[in-house]
């Protein structure tokens, strides 16, 4: 795994000690490079984890978000270079540092096999996102962003930390590779129960659920468009592969203490959904849209069988990518007209027809059309549910509905119609922003051709 | 104040503490505080004006009760003891009078209030000294008596002390208020595990000394007092306010710096302890810590405050020398991953 984790961080020298002329150039080159390794991970043998050190492993289901993390990150610099093309050398370098800092605390995340381990870089995690999102952040209101995403994860994420030490006094190692084979049953008490709320929580915020969701639609609305993406895609992916990782401990309390968070959830994502159809600004229709689909997420890891398990890894996968790229897409929009209000961009169809081809691309996958790897997700999660409880089809079926129709509703009001008379001077689409919705869009196309990648442990 | 005068003075505050730490006879270690108090009273008076003099007064005051309040221990513990020997306390009551004692010295919660008005009134130099080294010597004599402290007195001490330094460092713009607060809230992390596991105390006081060692370094480099004056220096210096920023992080407890290893242990050492919902309590009261930190950040390093167009010129002008900064910042924000090395304590 180090072969992954120390060229991650010689991206940081490379960027301070790169000309003017070639930092993003020499960025993106090497980051590309180090994701075409990450690529060799997916060959998972059996049924066992790949396990490179005590320190670090791989198994099928951290190895498909290991390879997103690392592609994401050319993706990221890719995307940034037209809002930074104005400042200072300085500070282009300190945006690609936040960002591969970030990048090296996501891998260890990842691969890390003590779960203390885990929670360190978890919360490590934080920092340069914060630090992305209010040094560069666009408006005012990113301050206000800044504290609600610190705050309200490492609230959820206080009690894990005790949780954790207490967990390994009883059971004396965390050690991932020992846990997954020496599995109690967790004793009933009212203790236990606070310790599953205390392992919860934390990836409950992260998630988000829907009661405190609340600091997405600020985050997501204020970062940059490297912040949205990095966000969207594995930020929220963290708190789910946690979800995935620390249940496997947490049996039998599950059965009855997943039923709050399921019914929140449940109703959850038709209402971030239903709110999706009455939004204005587009990124935050994108950000709640994000809710809705993790919302699905919780639900499969809470219903806790092999397809759900399946649904869940596949649609955090797909989630990433398609979110991703709406972001891209609506980041397009906001360096040319620099408004994120949806109808002051009408039309574009006409102004960039590539571009509402990959605007095409995006909704389609975003509302699970067949035989993208969002639908497999999706429906794993809504077959899974359906086994466990016959009346959540309503609620589902609701929701894909109503997904489909705030996709295509996005759709309609940015692609089609008649352009607004303002915009008819902007500029036609980089060779930049289609090579970034084409990096975006294949993955998602070819991982349609061979899903069992990314159905996770229990495929 | 004369250079020959002031070292002197000096080596007898330090001298003081080396006295209190390095005793084992009751009386010197009371001998050692008095020394340490009469020498600190002329440095905390460097500048000669009513707010230096009110801030020395509070000092000696309340320093000077503690010292008797020691002293009376002192004399209950020869009583029931019959010798001077620092060893343990022999009586309940001893025990209880010498923990407040050592409690009105520190700054804890309830005997906290003098540290925001003190360390307000002096210059920033004499407030690093009060903040640092001055906890060192009460810090001393607690980790010696330990084992019979009252384990209720000293942990209703140190919640509420992490409580109030953290609720009343919320109000303040004035940066010496803030560092009080935020000793105060230390202090009560360092005294909630002196009981369990005192060599945690020590790593937790010397992670808080270079933390605010370094803070303090900051602040004097740039000459500012309030938060307002701290928003000016990404005019001058652009590289202090990311260091504000990373020390700011640290003092939070934010992984991946190092200000987050005390807590862990400490979570650690009282978890194995069985208590459970103390640590989790004291973990949460540490964010009203982390939020004005956040504050000051985001008025320092994170926005380009507004000023006026003098304070840009303000790098032309020398910048004042900061004494061992590369170290102290190295310390203070990048040793987590040594954590496996504390296992040398044992």
């Amino acid at each position: 795994m180090l072969k992954i984790i120390i060229p991650t961080i010689m991206l940081m020298p490379l960027t301070w000690l790169s000309k003017k002329n070639m930092i993003w150039i020499n960025t993106t080159t090497y980051s590309l490079l180090i994701s075409l390794i990450s690529l060799s991970l997916l060959n998972q043998p059996s049924n066992n984890s790949l396990n490179f050190s005590l320190m670090f492993f791989s198994d099928p289901l951290s190895a498909p978000l290991l390879v997103l993390t690392t592609w994401l990150l050319p993706l990221m610099l890719m995307a940034s270079q037209h809002h930074l093309s104005k400042e200072p050398l300085i500070r282009k370098k300190l945006y690609i540092t936040m960002l591969t800092m970030l990048q090296t605390f996501l891998i260890m995340t990842f691969t890390a096999t003590e779960l203390i381990s885990f929670y360190i870089l978890f919360e490590a995690t934080l920092v340069p996102t914060l630090i992305i999102i209010t040094r560069w952040g666009n408006q005012t209101e990113r301050l206000n962003a800044g504290l609600y995403f610190l705050f309200y994860t490492l609230m959820g994420s206080l009690p894990l930390l005790v949780a954790l030490i207490s967990i390994q006094n009883l059971t004396g190692s965390l050690n991932f590779l020992l846990i997954q084979y020496w599995n109690q049953a967790l004793p009933d008490s009212w203790s236990n129960i606070f310790l599953w709320l205390a392992c919860m929580m934390a990836f409950m915020v992260k998630m988000p659920l829907y009661g405190l969701h609340l600091w997405l639609p600020k985050a997501h609305v204020e970062a940059p468009i490297a912040g949205s993406m990095v966000l969207a895609a594995i930020l929220l992916k963290l708190g789910g592969y946690g979800m995935l990782r620390i249940t496997t401990m947490l049996n039998p309390q599950t059965s009855f203490m997943a039923y709050p968070f399921l019914m929140l959830s449940l109703w959850g994502m038709i209402m971030t959904s239903s709110i999706c159809l009455r939004q204005t600004d587009l990124k935050s229709l994108i950000a709640y849209s994000s809710v809705s689909h993790m919302a699905l997420v919780i639900v499969a890891v809470l219903i806790q069988t092999p397809w759900s398990y399946m649904g869940a890894t596949a649609l955090m996968i797909a989630h990433g990518l398609t979110s991703s790229m709406l972001f891209c897409l609506a980041n397009s929009n906001y360096e040319r007209t620099h408004s994120r209000t949806m109808i002051l961009a009408r039309g574009l169809q006409t102004l960039l027809p590539l571009m509402a081809a990959w605007w095409l691309l995006a909704s389609l996958t975003n509302l699970a059309l067949p035989p993208s790897i969002n639908l497999i997700g999706e429906l794993f999660v809504v077959m899974s549910s359906f086994s466990w409880s016959n009346i959540t089809i309503i609620l589902m079926g609701a929701n894909i509905t109503i997904t489909a129709l705030y996709s295509l509703y996005m759709l309609i009001t940015t692609q089609r119609g008649k352009y607004t008379h303002h915009i008819n001077n902007i500029k036609p689409s980089f060779t930049r922003e289609n090579a970034l919705m084409a990096l975006h869009m294949t993955p998602l196309l070819l991982l349609s051709l061979n899903p069992k990648i990314i159905l996770g442990f229990t495929y | 104040m004369n250079p020959l005068i002031f070292t002197t003075i000096l080596m007898t505050v330090l001298l003081g503490t080396m006295i209190v730490m390095m005793s084992s006879h009751w009386l010197m270690i009371w001998i050692g505080f008095e020394m340490n108090l009469l020498a600190i009273i002329p440095i905390l008076m460097k500048k000669y004006n009513p707010r230096t003099m009110e801030a020395s007064t509070k000092y000696f005051l309340t320093q000077a009760t503690a010292s008797m309040l020691l002293m009376m221990a002192i004399i209950i513990n020869l009583m029931h003891s019959g010798q001077w020997t620092i060893t343990k306390v022999f009586n309940p009551t001893a025990s209880i009078i010498m923990t407040s004692a050592l409690a009105m010295k520190l700054g804890l919660t309830p005997f906290h209030f003098w540290v925001p008005e003190v360390t307000q009134g002096i210059s920033l130099t004499s407030g690093l000294i009060l903040l640092t080294w001055q906890k060192l010597a009460p810090m001393s004599i607690l980790y010696q008596i330990s084992p019979s402290i009252n384990l209720n007195i000293l942990l209703t001490m140190a919640v509420l002390s992490i409580l109030v330094g953290g609720w009343g460092g919320l109000n303040q713009t004035q940066l010496r208020k803030i560092m009080a607060y935020s000793s105060i809230a230390h202090m009560g992390w360092m005294t909630a595990v002196l009981v369990y596991n005192p060599t945690l105390t020590m790593l937790n006081m010397l992670i808080y000394i270079m933390m605010t060692l370094t803070m303090f370094m900051l602040f004097i480099h740039s000459s500012s007092t309030t938060t307002l004056s701290l928003s000016h220096t990404w005019n001058k210096t652009p590289l202090i306010t990311t260091l504000i920023l990373i020390t700011l992080l640290s003092m939070g407890g934010l992984p991946p710096l190092s200000g987050f290893m005390p807590k862990w242990m400490i979570i650690q050492e009282l978890t194995k302890n069985s208590s459970i919902i103390l640590p989790t309590l004291m973990a949460i009261m540490a964010l009203l810590n982390l939020y004005f930190y956040m504050r000051l950040t985001y008025s320092t390093s994170l926005t380009m405050f507004p000023s006026t167009n003098n304070m840009k010129m303000k790098w032309q002008f020398e910048t004042k020398r900061i004494t061992l900064l590369p170290p102290l910042i190295v310390m203070s924000s990048l040793l987590l991953p040594l954590t496996p090395m504390l296992s040398i304590l044992d």
